[in-house]
C-alpha cells in the first residue's frame, strides 16, 4: 500500500510539473491498486532464455456455510503455455495442497506459498494445478461476501478500494478519443494501454473510490440470479447458494459531459478496469503480458466437523461381584495348580 | 546437535559438518567414484567460503563408506553415519527401503544419485529421501513417448536384474496405452553370455525396434546377439546403455554400437553448454579425466562426460544452501529447508525440490542421444533433445 500511495504521490508530482507542458498521464488499466489479488506476490518466471506465451484461466471454488461465510477456497488454474523451451514458473499461492487433475500435462510441485512448475515444452502445453488454499488468506481477496440472515441473502461486492487521485479542467476531443480506443481494445480482448492527456488548469489531489462490476448468476434456492453487482444488493429467498462471479471489464463512459467532468469519468474507467483486471488475475500469470480469467462460484456446502471423541463408560461393579471375580480366579488357579501337581 | 563429535570439530576457528558417500566403491568402482568425486568437488567448492549458521562458520567434510552393493551394509553405513553426526548421505541407492528409517529417526537427508526405482522416493511417506537422477518412470515414459508415434514393433527386453525387473515395470505401465507398437516382452537372463535365443524370439515376433533394459553387460550381449546374425534392428536404452562397460565390451565391432540410442538426463539446458563444459574442466582438473577405454575411429580416446557426479555435486550445494536456509545445522531442519532452496544445476537449469516432490530430475529432463564412433550427440527427431548441443567426448 506504501507503493501505491508512492506511485500516487509521484503521479501528482510529475502532473504539477507537467500542467506546464499540458499533458498528465492518466492511470494505467492494468496495474493493480491494492495488494492483493494475486495471491502471495503474484507469478514468477525464471525460465532461460524463452518467453513463453501463457494464457491463464482460474476457478475459484468458495464453499460457504449457511451463513454465507466461506470455509474452503480452492482454486484450479490451467495455464495454455506456448513456445518451445523450458519454463520455470512459480505461482504465489497460500497453499495446503496441490494436484493435478487427469488433463494436465505435468505435475505441479509446491512450495510455502507457491506452487511450482518446471520442465520442457515441446511447443504447445496445457499446466493444470488444482490447489487447496488457506482460507484465512485466500478469503480476504475474493470478489463477492455473501451474507445470509432473515429470509434475506445479501450479496456485498469486496472490490471496493479508495485511491489517491486527481482532478482538472481537460480539453474533450482528446479523452473521448482515448476513452473509445479502450472500449475498443477492451471488447477485442487486447490489453489496454496506457495513456497521456493535456490538461488547461492545475491537477488538484482528490480520492476516489473504485469498484469492479460482477456479473453474478446462479441460483438461491430456486430463485435464478442474473445481476450486475456494484456495491450490494438484497434479495429476499432462502436455500442453497450457488452463485457464480466474474469481474467485468467493459468501457462505458458517459462521453458527453464537460472536460473536467470528463476526465473524472476517464479516470474512473481506467481504475475500474484496472480492478477488474486485478480480480481476473486471483492466482498470478508468469506472462505479463499474457490473458487472465476468473471465475469465482460460492455454494453452500456443510463445514467439517471434528470427529466426536469416542467414550469409552468405565464398568463399575459392586463389592459383591468383585469378591465372587476373586473367588472364581482362587478356584481356577487351585484347580490348575492340582492338574500340574499330577501331571 | 549431533554434527561436530565425528568432525574434530572446531578447528581454526571453522567447524565441521560431515556428509557421508553410501556407494558400492567396491563392487563397482568407477559408479562410487564417480559419486565420491561430485561430493568432494562441490564440498571443496563450497568450502572456499563455508557455510555461514548465524555467528558460527562451517565447513563440509566427505567420509565414504562401501556398500558393496549388499543392503545389509548400505543399512549399517547409513547407521554408522547417522550416529556419527552426518547432516547428509548422498547415496547410490542400495538398501534405501530399510536405511531411509534409521536416517529419518534423526532427520538426516537421504539423496539417491543413480538409482531410479519409483518406490525409492515419495515426499509424503519417506520425508527425507530425496533423489537427483532419472527415474525408471521418467525414462520409461520419454521412450514410450518418443517411439510410440514413429510406428515402430517394439520388443520390450529386460533383464532379470532388481534394475531390469524394475523397468519392465515401468517399462509396462509407460506402453499400456500404445500395446499396439509392442512386438513382445521378453525377460534376458542376467548372467547369460549368449542371448541368442531371446533376441532370435524378439526377431520372428517381427519387432523392428529393441528396447534393452538391463545391465551394461545384458546390453553388450543383446547387441552382440542381434548384429553377429545380421540383424541390424535399432537398439534403445535407459542410462545404462552409456555406460563406458558397453563400448568396451563392443570395442572389436565399433560399428555395433553405432545407432545405439539411450535415455538420459540433460547434461546442459538453453544457456547451452558452458555450465556443463566449466564442470567438466573442473572435474578433470582435480580428478582427471574418465575414460571409456575405447577409441574413435581416428584413434583418439574417448572421455566419459561426468554425468552421476554432477548429481552428487548439486546435492551437496542444495544441502549448504539448505543450512543457510534453516539458519541450522539440525539435520531434521535442514531436510524440510531443502524442500524451499535452488540452486543453479551444473547443466545450468535450476536444481530444486518441494514438499510435493523430491525429485530433482524432472521427466521432462529426460533426453535421447545416439551412437556414432563410440560417442555419442543428441538426436534431432525429439523437440527436448534437438535443443541440446553435443558434449565433446574426445581429447586430442
Amino acid at each position: 500500500m506504501k507503493r501505491l500511495v508512492a506511485a500516487a504521490a509521484f503521479l501528482l508530482a510529475f502532473a504539477s510539473a507537467s500542467h506546464a507542458a499540458q499533458r498528465i498521464a492518466l492511470p494505467s488499466p492494468i496495474a493493480a491498486l491494492s495488494g492483493e489479488p494475486p495471491l502471495a506476490g503474484g507469478a514468477r518466471t525464471s525460465a532461460e532464455n524463452v518467453a513463453h506465451s501463457v494464457s491463464a484461466s482460474t476457478k475459484v471454488a468458495v464453499a460457504i456455510d449457511k451463513a454465507g461465510t466461506p470455509f474452503a477456497v480452492t482454486a484450479t488454474q490451467r495455464l495454455d503455455v506456448r513456445g518451445v523451451g523450458d519454463y520455470f514458473f512459480t505461482i504465489g499461492a497460500p497453499v495446503f495442497a496441490v494436484r493435478a487433475p487427469a488433463d494436465s500435462a505435468s505435475v505441479p510441485g509446491m512450495r510455502t506459498g507457491s506452487i511450482l512448475w518446471a520442465g520442457f515444452n515441446p511447443g504447445e502445453r496445457v499446466l493444470v494445478a488444482r490447489a487447496t488454499l488457506e482460507p484465512a488468506k485466500a478469503v480476504p481477496a475474493l470478489p463477492l461476501r455473501i451474507h445470509v440472515g432473515g429470509g434475506t441473502v445479501t450479496l456485498e461486492n469486496a472490490t471496493r478500494v479508495t485511491v489517491d487521485t486527481f482532478t482538472a479542467d481537460a480539453p474533450r476531443a482528446p479523452l473521448v478519443a482515448y476513452l473509445s480506443l479502450l472500449q475498443g481494445e477492451v471488447e477485442n480482448g487486447r490489453t489496454p494501454l496506457q495513456t497521456s492527456v493535456p490538461l488547461s488548469s492545475a491537477p488538484t489531489s482528490v480520492r476516489m473510490a473504485v469498484t469492479a462490476p460482477l456479473h453474478v448468476t446462479g441460483t438461491i434456492g430456486s430463485q435464478r440470479v442474473d445481476l450486475m453487482l456494484g456495491a450490494r444488493t438484497r434479495i429476499h429467498g432462502s436455500g442453497r447458494i450457488d452463485l457464480r462471479a466474474e469481474p467485468v471489464r467493459h468501457v462505458d463512459a458517459d462521453t458527453t459531459i464537460g472536460g473536467r467532468a470528463l476526465l473524472q469519468e476517464a479516470i474512473r474507467t481506467t481504475l475500474t478496469l484496472a480492478r477488474a483486471n486485478q480480480y481476473g488475475e486471483f492466482l498470478g500469470n508468469p506472462d505479463p503480458s499474457g490473458s487472465s480469467r476468473t471465475v469465482y462460484t460460492y455454494r453452500t456446502a456443510s463445514p467439517p466437523h471434528a470427529a466426536p471423541i469416542a467414550t469409552v463408560g468405565r464398568v463399575r461393579r459392586t463389592w459383591v461381584e468383585t469378591a465372587l471375580v476373586v473367588v472364581a480366579l482362587a478356584a481356577a488357579l487351585a484347580a490348575g495348580g492340582a492338574v500340574w501337581a499330577r501331571s | 546437535m549431533p554434527l561436530l563429535t565425528a568432525c574434530g570439530g572446531k578447528q581454526h576457528g571453522t567447524k565441521h559438518l560431515l556428509i557421508v558417500v553410501n556407494a558400492p566403491f567396491s563392487s563397482t568402482p568407477y559408479l562410487g567414484r564417480a559419486i565420491e568425486n561430485g561430493t568432494r568437488l562441490a564440498a571443496a567448492q563450497v568450502n572456499t567460503i563455508g557455510v555461514g549458521v548465524g555467528d558460527e562458520h562451517y565447513s563440509l567434510t566427505v567420509r565414504t563408506m562401501d556398500t558393496g552393493l549388499s543392503p545389509a551394509r548400505a543399512v549399517a553405513n547409513v547407521r554408522r553415519a547417522v550416529s556419527e553426526g552426518a547432516i547428509a548421505v548422498v547415496d547410490e541407492g542400495t538398501g534405501v527401503d530399510a536405511s531411509w528409517r534409521i536416517a529419518a529417526g534423526r532427520g538426516v537427508p537421504i539423496c539417491i544419485v543413480f538409482a531410479g526405482g519409483r518406490s525409492l522416493v515419495d515426499a509424503a511417506t519417506r520425508p527425507n529421501v530425496f533423489r537427483i537422477a532419472p527415474t525408471d518412470h521418467g525414462i520409461a515414459f520419454r521412450l514410450a513417448e518418443y517411439l510410440i508415434p514413429k510406428r515402430l514393433k517394439v520388443a520390450l527386453l529386460h533383464d532379470d536384474s532388481d534394475y531390469g525387473t524394475a523397468g519392465a515395470g515401468e517399462l509396462k505401465r509407460a506402453f499400456a496405452g500404445g500395446r499396439e507398437s509392442v512386438a513382445i516382452d521378453e525377460t534376458l537372463p542376467a548372467d547369460a553370455l549368449d542371448l541368442a535365443p531371446q533376441i532370435l524370439r524378439a526377431r520372428r515376433a517381427h519387432a523392428t525396434a529393441l528396447i534393452v533394459w538391463g545391465r551394461p553387460a545384458t546390453i553388450a550381449a543383446a547387441i552382440t546377439a542381434a548384429r553377429s546374425s545380421g540383424w541390424n534392428v535399432p537398439f534403445y536404452t535407459p542410462p545404462t546403455g552409456a555406460d563406458p562397460f558397453v563400448r568396451q565390451q563392443l570395442a572389436d565391432h565399433p560399428a555395433w554400437v553405432d545407432g545405439l540410442t539411450f535415455a538420459a538426463g540433460r547434461l546442459t539446458a538453453e544457456v547451452g553448454a558452458q555450465p556443463f563444459t566449466g564442470f567438466v574442466q573442473r572435474y578433470a582438473a582435480a580428478y582427471g579425466v574418465d575414460h571409456v577405454g575405447v577409441h574413435t575411429s581416428a584413434g583418439v580416446p574417448v572421455n566419459e562426460p561426468p554425468e552421476t557426479p554432477m548429481y552428487a555435486y548439486d546435492f551437496v550445494n542444495l544441502v549448504a544452501a539448505a543450512v543457510t536456509k534453516a539458519g541450522s545445522t539440525d539435520p531434521a531442519k535442514v531436510t524440510k529447508a531443502l524442500e524451499e532452496v535452488t540452486v543453479e544445476g551444473v547443466n545450468g537449469d535450476e536444481r530444486a525440490f518441494n514438499h510435493s516432490s523430491h525429485e530433482g530430475v524432472v521427466d521432462d529432463d529426460v533426453y535421447f542421444a545416439r551412437f556414432h564412433d563410440m560417442t555419442y550427440a543428441p538426436v534431432k527427431d525429439d523437440p527436448l533433445s534437438a535443443t541440446l548441443p553435443a558434449i565433446p567426448q574426445t581429447t586430442q
